[in-house]
């Protein structure tokens, strides 16, 4: 499956992302992502999470193989999740600079939002990144409607 | 040492948005962002039902499920266990989350929300807290535990008052001292036109006594029509609670007749607790904080012991006022110096001294009524009962707050310093003083 121009234009905007996978037990587990990056053929994205932070995703995707992605953008609440098949590929030199503009992006934005710099520090570090390779299978636009719940979710981070 | 979810308690505030992820009966997961997670007892989670129906689904194919909480105060997050236990749509848990997420709606100005529709509860099996790339700032963020001893002195101060003046000043410095807290308002119910009244007020420029709230307004009229208390932590994208009927200046009020809402426009947090006692909701106090998230679980319940105390207090005061005798009245001398002008309007009964609006509603129709004896029986002392035998018809409520119409009477005089002043004499007993001749134009339209 490929994304369109519309899904690609958003996924060079400032953006927080959100990941999950299921260990073989069916129990998810979740972390945040810290970069992503568009391969060529525009079916498969990456994304880039700390080992450290969130050790418990890795076994998950290397146990069953998937992992669900939301990327959303803080300044208007647009987001969208992306579902597939997912390996862990080895991290590069390439893959720290994108981690690093992507939470330069992310902080900036959130910060220009009104959220204190010091609260958005825990949650975004590169270390001991990782990369998962996603071979997209589904994409879902998940902008929150009316739903107050939905909103309030998308409209700080 | 293992976390509790009682040490989590910034994370439910509704002001950063938590995560959750499931996965589907084969496997596939899914994850969103999830607005408000509320506590329901050290071993449960409650979920508001609003979430995408792909989470709703998984849930109920799959009730392994993972969330991650978010501290309001430190951004420290925290990584949950959890598991599907059951669903509720309505009883006093359901009541309680529905409530929480209309407040955190309005703080990002959704006020007028969908319903709820139900609420999902987990069992927590585990807390992790996430490592942080960053010493976060758990000193600073941290407070000193409330002062047991300074409560207890607090709760036997307003015990020991009898009146309601005292009552309530002394729950309003209660609360500045236990807490700390500088703007306070004690706003008292008047169910006879369905509203609440400011009676009492403490760090504002301009006190806002007989200032009103609609029943059902806001943080105050949920509060009062609940029974439960009720904040909002993150007022930053808020348009501030009351604020429409807020804008009025002082000098508005002799065409309005009505008082401008006190108000703290840099607020950035603020509580609604219920004075309610033997059931019945008699008032609220409201507190507000330029502070984010500045009303913990700890201060909520300091100020519901508190407010508790006040209205029990103010409950067995009324009784007493009202069982007061009348002494034998004695006729006095006619007042001499300026006249006085007096104007009753039937229609909302309020009262006007020399062109200057003072109040209105019950506190309204109790001048006209002390004038009206005053000038037809020459006395000028009254008793609570017999201002109850003579309005309780017409208002019945009377009977559970005269003491508080009546203080809020006499310092609506004393604040615009009128030539009229009631002062109390004793126990359910008053007396009207005047600097000159009365001239009262009643029943006016």
């Amino acid at each position: 499956m490929r994304l369109d121009d519309k899904l690609l234009e958003f996924l060079r905007r400032p953006l927080m992302c959100i990941i999950a996978a299921a260990d073989a037990a069916g129990r998810p587990s979740a972390g945040r992502g810290v970069g992503l990056h568009l391969m060529e053929d525009r079916g498969t994205i990456e994304v880039i999470f700390s080992a450290w932070q969130w050790p418990r995703l890795e076994p998950c995707i290397r146990q069953t193989g998937r992992i669900a992605a939301t990327f959303v953008s803080p300044s208007d609440y647009v987001s969208f999740q992306i579902k597939g098949a997912a390996t862990m590929r080895d991290t590069q030199a390439p893959d720290l600079d994108r981690a690093d503009r992507f939470m330069t992006a992310a902080t900036n934005e959130l910060e220009s939002l009104g959220v204190p710099r010091r609260l958005i520090a825990p949650w975004l570090t590169a270390r001991e990144a990782r990369v998962a390779q996603l071979e997209v299978s589904e994409t879902y636009i998940q902008t929150p409607g009316p739903l107050a719940g939905m909103l309030a979710g998308a409209r700080t981070l | 040492m293992s976390l509790r979810l009682s040490d989590l308690s910034a994370c439910f505030e509704g002001v950063i948005p938590s995560i959750i992820a499931t996965a589907s009966a084969d496997g596939m997961p899914n994850v969103s962002y999830l607005s408000h997670v509320a506590r329901v007892d050290e071993e449960h989670v409650a979920l508001s039902n609003q979430f995408f129906a792909k989470t709703a689904a998984n849930v109920r194919a799959n009730p392994k499920v993972t969330l991650i909480l978010v501290d309001g105060i430190t951004g420290d997050q925290f990584l949950l266990d959890i598991g599907f236990v059951r669903s509720v749509d309505v009883g006093p848990l359901f009541d309680r989350i529905a409530l929480q997420l209309k407040a955190s709606s309005a703080q990002i100005g959704m006020s007028e929300i969908m319903r709820l529709r139900s609420a999902d509860i987990f069992r927590v099996h585990g807390i992790e807290k996430v490592p942080s790339p960053v010493e976060t700032a758990l000193a600073t963020a941290s407070r000193a535990p409330v002062n047991l001893p300074a409560l207890s002195e607090a709760v036997k101060v307003i015990e020991r008052q009898a009146e309601a003046d005292e009552i309530i000043d002394s729950l309003l410095s209660g609360v500045r001292r236990v807490l700390g807290y500088g703007n306070a308002l004690v706003l008292i119910r008047d169910s006879h036109r369905g509203c609440l009244i400011t009676t009492g007020s403490i760090g504002y420029e301009r006190s806002g006594l007989g200032s009103e709230i609609a029943g059902n307004e806001g943080l105050i009229g949920a509060a009062a029509t609940s029974g439960q208390t009720i904040k909002v932590n993150d007022m930053s994208r808020v348009r501030r609670f009351g604020e429409a009927i807020g804008l009025e200046t002082e000098a508005a009020e002799n065409t309005s007749r009505s008082v401008s809402f006190p108000q703290l426009r840099t607020a950035m947090s603020q509580i609604a607790v219920p004075l309610a006692a033997g059931g019945t909701v008699t008032g609220v106090l409201f507190i507000e904080s330029e502070e984010r998230l500045a009303f913990r679980e700890d201060d909520e319940a300091v100020l519901e012991i508190l407010a508790g105390q006040a209205a029990s207090a103010l409950r067995a005061s009324e009784r007493e006022a009202a069982a007061a005798e009348p002494r034998q009245a004695t006729p006095e001398p006619a007042a001499t110096g300026r006249e006085i002008r007096v104007a009753h309007h039937r229609f909302d009964d309020s009262v006007f001294v020399d062109g200057t609006y003072i109040v209105k509603g019950v506190a309204g129709t109790l001048l006209r009524l002390m004038l009206e004896w005053h000038l037809s029986e020459g006395r000028s002392e009254f008793t609570n009962r017999e201002m109850r035998l003579a309005v309780g018809a017409r208002m019945p409520e009377i009977k559970d707050n005269l003491e508080t119409r009546l203080l809020l009477l006499r310092r609506r005089l004393e604040e615009k310093q009128a030539p009229i002043k009631i002062v109390r004499i004793g126990r359910g007993r008053v007396r009207l003083e005047t600097e000159g001749p009365l001239i009262l134009n009643a029943g006016r339209e």
